[in-house]
């Protein structure tokens, strides 16, 4: 119909250029027409073939993505049994929007009252008219709590389920787990070590199994706190480590905190004495001491003799003993009896550099090493390490460490000597062993069993023997240096045992701050009285859990320390 | 001519009809996955109530808790090293009786006459004799001893350890006590053996009194020693054997 016609009349030139006009025009319009009608065909081509894909494949609107199991807001933290320490559970909350509420305010506020008596009935009705647009009355509510308030029938109370973080266990393990804020992020222990894994969609469906015993957990801490409050102390850190793979079973600082109401505890309470705190642990050091001289070979036996008189001169200083010898004595007297002029002058013939370098390998020089990010650094003399500061070192005194370490010495020191790194979460096929490091000579582990297992037997950790399982050890009492000075009443008292000794498994480590001395111990406040029971009723407790076969005949080569022990009262 | 002209019908029916069932198809698949999917969040569900009905009672049922509970009411201690055993023979060791002597036992001397035979070779006589012999010879191999110690004057002792001699007395004689009865023996022992069943009665029940309250019959057997011990029945002990004894002669 636009096509020309032939002319009949001739047309007129400006119609003729009209026509060429209306032509061009008319091309332009179909190149439109057709771009338009491509983009418009193209679009509803997309749009059928993502309907096609989405019938073919796609899923209706109602389609939860991969429910097949339940997966909690925040992962579980579990102990090595699987037994849970941390879970997040939907709980009741009840809150209230003052603005919302169209009932009687007054009637209100008296009824909530009577249900949630921690605040009066002024308060309520304060709140409800005051203009706030969401207050939370009650986090974490029981269900007949809700019950009652729901038949309120209020609209403006809003009753909901939230996450919430609950520790079932309450302060068991409170140090180790940690605690949460109230927006559900980790703020301490391993809720903040691995936050991130916890949190994380695709890793908290799997529960966090931490390398600890609930019940070996159980029996430290109570026996720990039994002889906290019995000799007053102020406060107590107890360990105990796999010697062959360096899991934490169990480690406590009391006083303890509740990870439920974290908010409730004192900064005392929150401090991890295990990890955090480094204490002079003092004789506790001395085997350490020995086994580098025995390393060394500066002590070629147990027999070798040092001359122990009254007090020790050296370097202008004068180093004392509780029950001096005032004769010549052996490397396992020492030992028994504890005496740091014996452990001086090991440690003086072991020399500065080499015992500095021993150190340094066992870990005791540098931060704790555990995943905790509350963990504390071991305190040295530095630049000051001299040959008395050396002596000093070789007696546990000048040098501070965490609970965790020295029970990380001892583990290594009767791991045949290899060092395994702490560690607080459970070693299998989703945590492996890593390999060791040699720090000790094999012989020399072998060896110093019978020694620290004299102590227990003749020596100053008697009270630590739980018949049966074999225990060695080795008090420390150092006294706590208080404004500059060593106390002399004032002790931190510690004891790091091995058992079974004839075959070591497990490294126990207990601590008391400041323990009291009570009608039993006779006025003493040395660890052989206070600490030294909870370990032998700790293991008595323990080593049937983990398996010690408890035998009365069994005993690690007594042959190598007894021949060198001056026996004066039988 | 007719199929002819209905044939775009039949095209355009067929191809409804082919759409339809597709569609039939994808509606009752999207209906069982969306039952399945009803099924998998009551799945979920129920872990999710699981999982707090597991944590309660774990929190109710928590290892301090336990510990307070042991501490108040059980009182249960963990085991000494002692109380481990390595196998089986340890075990049965323990189970071993005791030996005990019986005190209130008479002193039974056993003496076998030497047989008197007749020299006579070659004539096994075992004939009478050697029935006669083993008619005899459990009983009479028997002797109990004539010497008596006053043990069953000691007041306390006498109750608790009735039951046990009354016990023994009826166990032992059973096959000596047998021949005594019924055989051609003597009206006088009637005599001796007839205080024997009133006695008998007071017996038993001081033997059940002794199992309800042993503590108490002590105490009383303390308080009077001499009317229990006289009283009492360990008659029955001397009285059967008086009679064993006189039954064979």
């Amino acid at each position: 119909m636009n096509a020309p016609s032939p002319a009949l009349v001739a047309p007129r030139p400006e119609r003729l250029r009209l026509v060429g006009q209306r032509r061009q025009l008319l091309a332009v319009m179909h190149q439109r027409l057709m771009f338009g009608m491509l983009v418009y065909a193209g679009i509803v081509a997309i749009i059928a073939l993502r309907l096609l894909y989405l019938a073919a494949f796609g899923d209706h609107a109602g389609r939860k993505e991969g429910l097949t199991s339940y997966i909690p807001e925040r992962g579980d933290i579990v102990d090595r049994n699987g037994d849970p320490l941390a879970r997040t559970i939907d709980a009741w909350t009840i809150a209230i929007h003052p603005n919302k509420v169209i009932g009687d305010k007054l009637a209100l506020a008296r009824r909530l009252a009577q249900l949630m008596p921690e605040y009066s009935e002024e308060q309520y009705f304060a709140l409800l008219k005051s203009n706030k647009t969401f207050f939370y009355l009650r986090r974490r509510a029981s269900p007949g709590l809700v019950e009652a308030v729901n038949a309120i029938g209020e609209p403006g109370l809003a009753i909901q389920r939230e996450p919430d973080r609950l520790y079932p266990q309450t302060s068991l393990a409170a140090h180790v787990i940690g605690y949460t804020d109230i927006d559900g992020h980790g703020v301490a222990g391993m809720e903040r070590a691995f936050d991130g894994e916890l949190a994380a969609s695709a890793t908290r469906g799997q529960p966090l199994m931490l390398s600890i015993d609930s019940r070996i957990q159980q029996a430290l801490e109570h026996e720990l706190l039994n002889a906290m409050n019995h000799f007053s102390a102020i406060g107590a850190a107890g360990v105990v480590m796999d010697v062959r793979t360096g899991e934490v079973l169990a480690m406590t600082s009391l006083p303890e905190v509740n990870p439920n109401l974290p908010g409730a505890a004192t900064p005392e309470a929150r401090f991890n004495r295990a990890t955090q705190g480094v204490y002079e642990l003092g004789s506790t050091f001395k085997p350490f001491t020995v086994a580098m001289a025995m390393d060394s070979g500066t002590i070629k036996s147990f027999g070798q003799q040092y001359n122990c008189p009254h007090e020790l001169h050296v370097y202008g200083h004068i180093v004392h003993d509780t029950h001096p010898f005032g004769r010549i004595c052996t490397v396992a007297e020492i030992m028994e009896e504890s005496s740091n002029i014996g452990t001086a002058q090991i440690a003086d013939q072991l020399g500065t550099s080499r015992q500095k370098a021993w150190l340094q390998k066992m870990g005791f020089t540098g931060p704790v090493p555990i995943e905790l990010k509350e963990r504390g650094r071991a305190l040295t003399p530095g630049s000051r390490w001299g040959p008395f500061e050396t002596m000093t070192v070789g007696f546990g005194q000048g040098i501070a460490v965490a609970p965790l370490q020295l029970a990380m010495g001892y583990a290594t020191l009767f791991n045949g000597g290899v060092y395994h790194p702490p560690t607080l979460l459970k070693v299998g096929p989703n945590h492996p062993l890593p390999p060791g490091k040699r720090v000790f000579s094999e012989d020399t582990s072998y060896r110093m069993r019978a020694l620290l297992r004299l102590v227990v037997m003749k020596g100053t950790g008697k009270k630590a023997d739980a018949p049966g399982y074999r225990v060695g050890g080795k008090t420390g009492t150092a006294q706590k240096l208080i404004n500059g000075h060593y106390s002399n009443t004032i002790n931190i008292t510690s004891f790091a045992g091995v058992f079974p000794m004839d075959e070591p498994r497990y490294v126990i480590v207990a601590m008391l701050d400041e323990p009291k001395a009570t009608k039993e111990t006779y006025g003493f406040t040395t660890a052989g009285w206070n600490v030294a029971p909870v370990v032998s009723g700790t293991i008595g407790r323990i080593a049937p859990m983990l398996g010690v076969q408890p035998d009365m005949n069994r005993e690690p080569d007594m042959s190598q320390v007894l021949p060198f022990v001056h026996e004066t009262k039988e | 001519m007719s199929s002819r002209s209905f044939r775009s019908v039949f095209m355009v029916a067929t191809c409804a009809g082919a759409a339809l069932g597709c569609y039939m198809v994808s509606l009752r698949v999207a209906s069982e996955r969306a039952q399945l999917e009803a099924v998998e969040t009551r799945i979920v569900l129920a872990q999710r109530d699981m999982r707090v009905l597991q944590t309660e009672i774990g929190t109710r049922g928590r290892l301090s808790q336990l510990e307070r509970w042991n501490a108040g009411a059980f009182a249960l201690g963990a085991p000494s090293a002692e109380q481990f055993l390595k196998g089986g023979f340890e075990l049965a060791r323990l189970a071993r009786p005791e030996h005990k002597v019986d005190f209130e036992a008479p002193v039974v001397l056993a003496s076998a006459p030497v047989p008197v035979r007749p020299p006579v070779v070659g004539q096994p006589d075992t004939g009478d004799s050697g029935v006669a012999a083993a008619a005899v010879a459990p009983s009479a191999l028997l002797h109990e001893a004539s010497l008596k110690t006053e043990t069953r004057e000691v007041p306390a002792r006498t109750v608790v350890a009735l039951p046990l001699t009354a016990a023994k007395s009826t166990d032992r004689p059973a096959t000596s006590a047998k021949p005594a009865k019924n055989p051609s023996v003597g009206k006088p022992d009637l005599a001796a053996a007839q205080p024997k069943k009133p006695v008998a009665k007071p017996a038993q029940a001081a033997a059940k009194k002794s199992v309800d309250k042993p503590a108490l019959v002590t105490a009383q057997a303390v308080t009077r020693p001499v009317r229990i011990a006289k009283v009492d029945p360990l008659a029955p002990l001397p009285a059967k054997h008086s009679k064993g004894l006189t039954a064979e002669k």
